[in-house]
């Protein structure tokens, strides 16, 4: 618990130093209140952090990390020329609609982060959940392979994390 | 040297720009309020993206370079979690276009 609450703590203190960057032309002197505010932040940030996303023995597979991220940049530069070229195309090819795409993963953060990622993949975006427990998607092209792409994005996610069998 | 860099800054920031306006022609012209969304949550994205690897050339510091990626994934990170929210809020009578799809395999 204390081990991953300083390394979230130094991943979000660090962040904020990143954005901030309190050291821009200020002698230390003066960029100390400025620190203030950042430990401050880092430390709230850590609280909420923890109190959302609390640690658990699981570990992570830092290779399925790293294909969903590849593959994620791949399908953000493809969303964005999808819709440069329904946007400035004057006949405006769209055929929205709904789509009830029955989720494997359980409500959790992990559904949450499985959502957003989705929602900048290409013609998709998560609109919430239904009776049935389905996340619902608006898609832009009903006619676009919508479910397999989230199929296949959905069964990279799922190998991210193992239960560490030597705990 | 410098000039190839300037060459590469200027041409990636240009390309992050164009997207920045398809984002804003699909907003103006999309249908209804999520085909709205979707233009603003990816288009964004990936201009977004682009002026920061642009910028990337000229800055002078490895510290300032991470800044702007972070700067960066903190707008990927709100864009995806607002433009959820944002969809969610949304009354489906809203989107007259739209039809239900039953569940695809």
């Amino acid at each position: 618990m204390l081990r991953s609450a300083l390394g979230r703590w130094a991943l979000l203190f660090g962040f904020w130093l990143l954005l901030a960057g309190p050291w821009d032309g200020a002698s230390w002197r003066e960029a100390l209140p400025d620190l203030a505010v950042g430990l401050l932040a880092g430390s709230l940030a850590t609280w909420v952090s923890l109190r959302l996303l609390p640690p658990t023995p699981e570990r992570i597979r830092y290779g399925a990390l790293l294909r969903l991220a590849s593959q994620f940049l791949g399908k953000s530069i493809v969303a964005g020329f999808d819709i440069a070229r329904r946007a400035f195309d004057p006949r405006l090819p769209l055929r929205p609609g709904y789509l009830d795409y029955p989720v494997r993963i359980p409500p959790s953060p992990d559904r949450a982060a499985f959502g957003a990622l989705t929602s900048l993949t290409p013609g998709t975006l998560a609109v919430g959940s239904d009776e049935k427990d389905h996340l619902v998607y608006h898609c832009l092209d009903l006619d676009q392979p919508n479910a397999a792409s989230l199929a296949s994005d959905e069964a990279l996610l799922l190998r991210i994390r193992f239960a560490d069998s030597a705990q | 040297m410098s000039l190839a860099l300037d060459l590469f800054t200027i041409m990636s920031v240009a390309l992050g720009a164009l997207f920045f306006l398809a984002g804003t022609v699909g907003l103006l012209r999309f249908p209804d309020t999520l085909t709205r969304l979707h233009a603003l949550t990816k288009a964004d994205n990936l201009g977004l993206g682009l002026i920061v690897l642009g910028l990337l050339p000229q800055v002078g510091s490895v510290v300032a370079g991470l800044g702007l990626i972070a700067v960066w994934l903190l707008a990927l990170l709100a864009g995806a979690t607002v433009g959820q929210l944002l969809a969610g809020a949304v009354p489906p009578s809203e989107s007259r276009q739209s039809h239900r799809e039953g569940s695809r395999p």
